[in-house]
């Protein structure tokens, strides 16, 4: 089965979206023609000739704003006739990550991608929520605090080559979230001394 | 006096149309032609706290929504969300908010950066399912939620010329 990742992080390479998407398609590859594109980095004609009779679409991108980056969303409303006429019988699946601890806040990003689908005309085959994206960055997946992840995407990676539908799931690290949280604040205060500024700058306002 | 700022993706027609002219009330943003997207750099909470380091017009977003009382988002409905226009500005408006968290309902959310913050409305055009409206309805109110507005009202119309009576309705 041809299966295409489109990767939704306008960062591209090293933001947690490719990581997982990389983590996906190691699981995919073995047993299906896999593509991995960016919808930042490529355009239109590159991904629409990239679906052309593409039996699987993986979107995979961070929560923005409780939703769908705006540059894929772009995507997404201007090709939704035509992803259907390439890939007739196309089933989409999707990941969605947050910075946030709570896998569940990813829920709405999924349903405005399933209805994505239904405007579309294409199968809707499964979301997976992923809490606390940015600790991919900490551990391999399917190992220490990536334990559920790589669980998450093993089934999903099963569904995906049997063509099947299922239950959105949802993902969070094996990790303790106060300390995750906690780790988060100091890192904002890090990155934030970095560039020049002391604590209190970082709450004024304009 | 109430001051109401409006982000919206009409055209220049219909804005000219259906935008109040009353500029002591109301202040308008359009959000077609599309501002640049949002490139997930944290530059607003790290680097120039409150404002987008893209340097175009959608830096300035954050800051305007600080100085109203009411935000209305007035947008064709794209899947049960903001058109691609309108959540572009918007993505580009995080810093509107720290990247501190906060626990709300038993979820994470961030911390205001402004005492005071607008009331939201939504008012959706164009073509729908109840499906889409549904989500909508969800969609603002977490969009409420983590923005920090304690009042948010949704409205859903065929078309922008019939929309435009929502923005005289008080939430």
């Amino acid at each position: 089965m041809k299966i295409v990742i489109v990767s939704g992080s306008p960062k591209g390479q090293g933001s947690a979206s490719e990581k997982i998407a990389a983590a996906l398609q190691s699981r995919l590859a073995p047993a299906a023609d896999c593509a991995a594109l960016h919808a930042a980095k490529h355009n239109r004609e590159e991904i629409m000739a990239a679906l052309a009779g593409c039996g699987a679409l993986i979107l995979v991108f961070p929560l923005y704003v409780d939703g769908i980056p705006s540059h894929l969303l772009r995507l997404l409303d201007e090709t939704r006739s035509a992803i259907a006429d390439a890939a007739p019988g196309l089933t989409v699946y999707c990941v969605v990550n947050n910075g946030f601890f709570e896998a569940r806040q990813n829920a709405l990003a999924l349903e405005l991608t399933r209805n994505f689908c239904d405007s579309s005309g294409l199968k809707w085959g499964q979301g997976l929520g992923v809490g606390a994206g940015g600790m991919i960055h900490a551990a391999r997946v399917g190992h220490g605090p990536m334990k559920n992840l790589g669980k998450a995407l093993d089934a999903l990676a099963e569904n995906i080559l049997r063509g099947q539908t299922g239950e959105d799931r949802f993902a969070e690290p094996n990790f303790p979230k106060f300390l995750y949280n906690m780790i988060a604040h100091m890192s904002w205060r890090s990155q934030a001394r970095k560039h020049g500024l002391k604590a209190g700058e970082l709450r004024r306002g304009l | 006096m109430k001051r109401t700022l409006i982000l919206h993706d009409l055209s220049q027609n219909d804005a000219e149309l259906f935008l109040p002219r009353d500029p002591v009330k109301y202040s308008s943003f359009a959000a077609s032609p599309p501002v640049r997207h949002c490139t997930g750099c944290f530059g607003c909470w790290v680097k120039t706290p409150g404002r987008c380091v893209i340097n175009d017009r959608g830096a300035d977003f954050a800051a305007l929504m600080a100085r109203h009382d009411e935000v209305v988002f007035w947008s064709r409905l794209v899947f049960g969300g903001l058109s691609p226009d309108v959540k572009a500005v918007l993505d580009r408006s995080i810093g509107f908010v720290l990247p501190f968290f906060r626990a709300l309902n038993a979820e994470t959310h961030h911390v205001k950066r402004y005492d005071m913050t607008p009331d939201f409305q939504y008012i959706f055009y164009g073509d729908m399912t109840r499906q889409e409206k549904e989500t909508a309805q969800k969609l603002a109110a977490a969009n409420a939620l983590n923005l920090g507005a304690e009042r948010c009202a949704v409205s859903f119309f065929p078309s922008v010329r019939e929309s435009a009576a929502a923005l005289r309705a008080p939430i």
